[in-house]
């Protein structure tokens, strides 16, 4: 049985998501030791149980530690079966990120299937639906995967209660991604989104970032959603012609609104100055399609622990060849072999 | 294992209003449930029907950040929740009728919410195991941003708790009855037998007769009488132990009675003696059964008069000591068989008391094994305590008919002394007691090897090893029997005629060498083979 020492690299969730993506599509046990042992709160959280179980249904798994706080988990797969499921993640865990763990699978599948995901959407610790919706999904069409996702109801830290339907086709036609070149700028917005919390914190994110970027003031826009509990994120998104790069930030009681536009400018402009179309966190969410797609190549910024930890996960199970490239201090461009 | 927990609704701490602020406050029932670490499977929560509304709000809001768990409300009354007698009588009733199932799920009490009084009732309740669970306090966070809080889950099974245990044995030792050494012993019998030796040892300054087998603790009794004596003013002088094995011939005369100098070849100077030394004391003369005749004399002499001449010695010595008398001998026996004074004896068995073996009271085995060890962790001066799966072994076996404790409570401290010294770090752990078992197994002979007179043993050399193995007991019995005949005789139907020496006068013709070549097949020997091998050929 395959071995992944969960400790290594950023030694977190990512190794264990990634493992049990690849155990799935490759039909490979895999067995998942030291889980986020450096952490403070060492072992599976719920979040990440709920990962576990969710792959578990879609291929009818064998499992063994799969309970909060174990350090080591066994995961024998089955077929995946695709078809209806229903999956919630409780303290407003990432549904997005229990779904970047089934979706590999599901594409492989035969049939079409149909996800109601209930939990956390928009959350500071992973992308959001709107980064999914805006950002991952649109790539992975330009690659011919089919997957479409609809938000019905937002789930903000600590109450959670998101709600989202998404649907997965399988995927017939697998095309290189190239995104070697930069695109031309198409239009850029900031948007504010916010449950249940005064108006003037919205006012005063799009201001600071309006007075940071000298942004005008249509590419600024508020949100009002309903959501059980209270939230609020800053997204800046800059709209490529199939796809946008989107930066986010979710607001927090005892961090000011100002504080809040000032970070997300920070890393807006980091992206800017490297000039690249893949931001840090989608090429980590692209790594595992790419692979199991027909591949491709796109650039981003300076590595990730994340995604150099995807990196090793992915050389465990298979012997597509993954090529990172440093072009300049903060561009690198990745080519990815696919098998498919 | 599922995880259960079980509170109360808080209505003061889980009441944050309805507006969308409450999510911004702490709740302890919620943060229980908000714990990235922890999964709550199932929530019972306890709630008086006035609160029901604010309780099925934090259900709702429960359903929302932990679709995972399944809450039940339950309906508690009691009309004042200051009042200790009614909170605990609910809270009684709910454990008294809640289907626990430990084998399926854990659980948790929720001791955050409530009032005290509600916290001091379950605490009550967790700790006399009508609630069979571990409490979970949950705090809220340290900075207002940081939900949910922490958690703290807390294991009233304090053996579990090392440092606390030994505090436990510490205090136990203190206030503990003189004559049974602090050893809260349980055997009806005994207790009685002690509870008279008490009032016998303040009231009466008369011989004291101690029988019993050998290590049933005679010279501890001894030794705790005198104490007692002591201890209550009875007596000024000192305890002299004597065990009449040791005396032999001029020496022991000497020893016990003293002798003027010169007395014989060798006394270069005076000396006391014994019963001296025990002037305005107690003597103890364990193993009384092995003093010689001249002794015995002398002794009796000394008792009744207070008075006795040293060897040697032209004018008599005085002495006035209370006389202990130990043996493990039936000194009736000895009597009958001349080798014991009946006056002496008459004299001595005034309060005669038989201390059992301990096999005779194997209640109160335990209470003397946890005495042994902390006398070894006094002389040590460092405790010394069972892990829990490892006591449970010791006792298993040491109450099991398989431990003979043939030298009693002298086996049983020998035992205690040896697993004390091999304990790691303090702990006897269960690799030190599957040891010991295996050294008292054969300390005892163990079942492996049979004892002389078994068939067992009788039949070892006749067959392979194989087929010995194989046959019942009974099998053994005949076929040691068979060769004990053959041994003896020198032809097949010689030995089958006193084999079967009754059923052959019933038959017509018998064929008594037929019969026992059949009965010897059974076995897969023959006549000869069996017969050399039983003359040891």
């Amino acid at each position: 049985m395959l071995t992944i020492d969960g400790s290594r690299g950023e030694g977190g969730g990512q190794l264990l998501r990634s493992a049990l993506s690849l155990s799935m599509v490759t039909g490979r046990p895999v067995r998942i030791e030291q889980i986020r042992a450096g952490r403070r709160k060492p072992g599976l959280m719920r979040q990440h149980l709920a990962c576990v179980r969710a792959a578990q249904a879609i291929c009818g798994a064998k499992v063994v530690g799969d309970s909060a706080g174990s350090s080591c988990v066994e995961f024998r797969p089955g077929p995946i079966r695709a078809g209806s499921y229903r999956f919630v993640i409780g303290s407003a865990g990432s549904t997005m990120l229990l779904l970047q763990t089934i979706l590999p699978a599901l594409l492989l599948a035969e049939a079409p299937s149909s996800l109601e995901l209930e939990g956390g959407t928009h959350n500071d610790m992973a992308p959001s639906s709107d980064f999914i919706a805006l950002s991952f999904l649109p790539l992975l069409r330009q690659m011919g995967a089919e997957v479409t996702l609809e938000l019905k109801r937002h789930g903000f830290y600590p109450a959670g209660g998101g709600q989202l339907q998404v649907q997965v086709q399988p995927w017939r036609e697998r095309r290189p991604l190239a995104l070697a070149e930069p695109e031309a700028v198409a239009w850029r917005e900031a948007v504010v989104t916010s449950a249940q919390l005064a108006g003037h914190i919205a006012q005063r994110e799009l201001g600071r970032v309006q007075a940071l970027c000298n942004w005008q003031s249509e590419w600024c826009r508020s949100e009002v959603v309903t959501s059980a509990g209270p939230g609020n994120v800053l997204s800046l998104r800059l709209h490529h012609r199939q796809h946008a790069t989107v930066i986010e930030r979710v607001g927090r009681i005892g961090i000011a609104a100002e504080q809040v536009a000032s970070l997300a400018v920070a890393s807006w402009r980091r992206l800017v100055a490297a000039g690249v179309e893949v931001e840090e966190h989608l090429a980590d969410q692209l790594l595992v399609p790419l692979v199991i797609g027909a591949g491709g190549t796109f650039r981003t910024v300076r590595p990730s622990s994340h995604l150099l930890s995807n990196l090793e996960v992915i050389r465990a199970f298979s012997g597509c060849s993954i090529t990172l490239d440093q072009q300049a201090t903060d561009v690198w461009s990745v080519a990815v072999e696919g098998a498919g | 294992m599922k995880t259960v927990v079980i509170g109360l609704l808080g209505t003061v701490l889980d009441q944050r209003g309805r507006s969308a602020k409450r999510w911004e406050k702490w709740r302890p029932t919620l943060s229980l449930c908000q714990h990235e670490d922890l999964l709550v499977d199932r929530l019972e929560l306890l709630c008086q029907e006035l609160f029901r509304p604010l309780a099925e709000q934090l259900v709702a809001d429960l359903r929302i950040t932990s679709p995972e768990t399944e809450v039940r409300i339950h309906a508690v009354e009691f009309a004042d929740p200051w009042d200790l007698g009614m909170v605990y009588g609910a809270l009684h009733d709910f454990a008294r009728g809640y289907p626990f199932d430990l084998d399926q799920e854990e659980y948790l009490v929720h001791i955050t919410t409530g009032t005290h009084i509600a916290q001091i009732c379950l605490f009550l309740l967790t700790e006399a195991r009508y609630l069979p669970a571990r409490l979970i306090q949950t705090s809220p966070p340290k900075k207002p941003n940081h939900q949910p809080g922490s958690y703290q889950i807390i294991d009233l099974d304090l053996s579990r708790y090392d440092a606390i245990a030994a505090r436990f044995s510490r205090e136990q030792r203190e206030g503990r009855a003189y004559l049974k050494g602090g050893i809260e012993t349980r055997n009806e019998a005994f207790n009685q037998m002690i509870a008279q030796l008490e009032q016998i040892s303040i009231a009466s300054t008369d011989p004291i007769l101690l029988t019993g087998p050998t290590g049933a603790g005679k010279s501890q009794l001894a030794r705790r009488i005198f104490d007692l004596k002591h201890y209550r003013q009875q007596v000024a002088g000192r305890l002299v132990e004597v065990n009449c094995a040791t005396l032999r011939g001029d020496n022991a005369m000497s020893a016990l009675f003293g002798h003027r100098k010169g007395a014989f070849t060798g006394a270069l100077s005076a000396r006391s003696g014994l019963l001296k030394e025990a002037d305005g004391g107690v003597l103890f003369l364990d193993e009384i059964g092995e003093l010689g005749g001249d002794e015995q004399a002398m002794l009796l002499h000394a008792i009744e008069e207070k008075r006795f001449l040293p060897l040697g010695g032209d004018s008599q010595s005085r002495s006035d000591f209370q006389l202990i008398a130990g043996t493990n001998r039936d000194l009736l026996a000895e009597v009958r068989s001349g080798r014991f004074r009946e006056d002496l004896l008459a004299r001595i068995n005034l309060w005669s008391y038989r201390l059992p073996s301990l096999r005779e009271r194997l209640e109160d085995l335990e209470p003397n094994l946890d005495y042994e060890l902390e006398r070894f962790a006094e002389r040590r001066h460092s405790q010394v305590g069972f892990n829990r799966t490892a006591r449970a072994t010791y006792l298993q076996f040491a109450l099991s008919p398989e431990a003979s404790w043939r030298a009693n409570f002298r086996d049983l401290n020998a035992s205690v002394t040896r697993m004390a010294t091999l304990a790691p770090g303090g702990r006897i752990t269960q690799e030190v007691v599957t040891q010991e078992i295996a050294r008292l197994r054969h300390n005892w002979g163990g079942t492996d090897t049979p004892s002389q007179g078994d068939p067992r043993a009788l039949t070892a050399p006749l067959l392979e090893a194989a087929t010995h193995a194989q046959l019942d007991y009974l099998e053994h019995v005949e076929l040691a029997a068979i060769a004990e005949v053959c041994r003896q005789t020198d032809s097949l139907a010689e030995a089958g005629r006193r084999l079967f020496d009754r059923s052959r006068e019933r038959k017509r013709s018998s064929n008594d060498s037929h019969r026992l070549r059949q009965r010897l097949a059974r076995y897969g020997v023959e006549f000869e083979q069996l017969r050399r091998a039983a003359k040891g050929e």
